[in-house]
């Protein structure tokens, strides 16, 4: 069987692993101990395993492992080190947000993406931005608005709020 | 056994080589949307997967005098975020909107869709109306394929095994700023496609001068619906007309029924959809665009 070895960045740490040609980056998270990287459809359709790579929000059960070579990746754990990450986790718990919790380190990464992008604070574009994470429990309507509360805050704030 | 090999070529001339060295053994990989599911449900076994995401000479959207130009390794998110995309071919910006979900779009590439050539991709009816051109190329020979000549049948096409999609070009043709796209989906996004519309319209008062009309889903392959579009040619529209339009348009899908909807469902709403891209143009029959 064909092995390679990998090389990233996860939440700042550098990650040096085996992996094989068709394992999901999912797998390989998952079994190199970032494990709050969650496990749901495993065919793109759930959106609870998305990650930030390079900037960009995707689904690491949709994307290959070996794709993540040489590339930076955020994982919900990640976000405590990042102060926007951290205003996103507490309005979550303020606003009851999580209720199973299963899709909720999805729907960070997703909330994440959407506050980065600085846009004038927009419940449709919000529900647009989560669109590609499910939600059994909720019905999305706390998760908007808990991602509404940090945009207005944060929006057109100025210095860097990646730290 | 699942064997699986990888590479990552950094050039197109790499990808072409291997390409003719492998043979169907490679399996063109970039997003991998679509690839990791088949992986999963092993529709694909012991491939060699060719990751062209890295060839960014292949990730372009450019504009000439008289064409626009697409690379194959363009993202749908690149569609979305492109000026020349939202203004020029403003169907195929719709069509990218409603492509899955903003997390599946930053991966997903245009030539990936087309090449997987799945009954249900949302950027081919668009592109099919716009009389989009693919260029592909292997080791020995380039050639134009018109992408209405391109789909054979689910996940088949005339590519050959050494064969990539390179380009694609769109001539710069102003009627199709007018046209519009509909997507019926099971939910608002990452829905699989069970009926799409790309249609478009040029009018002299009420007399239809040029038509175009492609649906997704409701064959085997996206279908450009070429019989219904000549019916419609120089006719003057009324209510009667929409009626025999649909008709026409029930007349020439070719659906199947899947777990998504059943073969009629499809035939009776793919003459519904036509009526309200219809409506959808003929009350705003110019797109304007914020700045």
């Amino acid at each position: 069987m064909e092995e390679y070895k990998i090389e990233l960045i996860v939440n700042n740490e550098k990650i040096s692993a085996i992996t094989k040609a068709e394992e999901s980056l999912l797998k390989f998270l998952r079994r190199n101990g970032f494990t709050e990287v969650k496990c749901g459809c495993e065919k793109g359709d759930c959106g609870t395993c998305t990650v930030i790579m390079n900037g960009k929000t995707i689904k690491s059960c949709i994307t290959l492992a070996m794709q993540a070579n040489g590339k930076e990746i955020l994982t919900a754990k990640g976000l405590e080190k990042i102060e926007i990450g951290r205003r996103l986790q507490e309005s979550f718990v303020k606003y009851g947000a999580v209720q199973c919790g299963f899709c909720t380190a999805g729907m960070l990464m997703a909330a994440k993406s959407y506050i980065d992008k600085d846009l004038e604070p927009d419940k449709t574009e919000i529900r647009k931005a989560i669109s590609g994470n499910l939600c059994r429990c909720t019905g999305y309507k706390k998760i908007v608005e808990a991602i509404y509360d940090v945009a207005v805050k944060s929006h057109g704030l100025e210095g860097d709020t990646n730290v | 056994m699942n064997q699986f090999e990888y590479i990552f070529p950094k050039t197109k001339e790499e990808v072409l080589k291997i390409l003719k060295q492998e043979k169907s053994k490679a399996c063109i990989v970039a997003g991998c949307s679509n690839i990791l599911p088949y992986i999963k449900d092993k529709i694909i076994s012991e491939k060699l997967l060719l990751d062209i995401s890295g060839i960014e000479e292949l990730n372009y959207i450019k504009k000439s005098e008289s064409e626009i130009f697409i690379g194959a390794n363009t993202t749908i998110s690149d569609l979305i975020n492109s000026r020349i995309i939202r203004e020029e071919c403003n169907v195929l910006y719709q069509a990218a909107e409603e492509f899955a979900d903003p997390t599946v779009r930053n991966r997903a590439t245009i030539g990936g869709n087309l090449a997987d050539a799945s009954p249900a991709a949302d950027t081919a009816p668009p592109l099919l109306i716009l009389d989009a051109v693919l260029e592909a190329e292997s080791m020995n020979k380039k050639r134009e394929i018109p992408l209405k000549d391109f789909f054979v049948g689910p996940r088949k096409t005339v590519l050959h095994d050494d064969e990539m999609i390179i380009n694609i070009k769109i001539k710069n043709n102003s009627i199709n700023k007018n046209g519009t796209f509909i997507k019926l989906g099971l939910r608002q996004a990452m829905a699989i496609s069970l009926a799409t519309i790309a249609l478009s319209l040029e009018m002299e008062k009420d007399k239809v001068t040029d038509v175009r009309i492609a649906m997704g889903s409701i064959a085997p392959i996206p279908l450009r619906l070429f019989n219904t579009e000549e019916f419609l040619k120089n006719k003057g529209i009324n209510d009667g007309l929409i009626d025999k339009i649909m008709q026409k348009i029930r007349e020439e899908v070719k659906p199947i029924g899947d777990v998504r909807a059943s073969a009629e469902y499809r035939r009776y709403v793919s003459g519904i959809l036509f009526r309200r891209a219809f409506n959808k143009l003929t009350n705003s029959p110019i797109i304007q665009l914020a700045n």
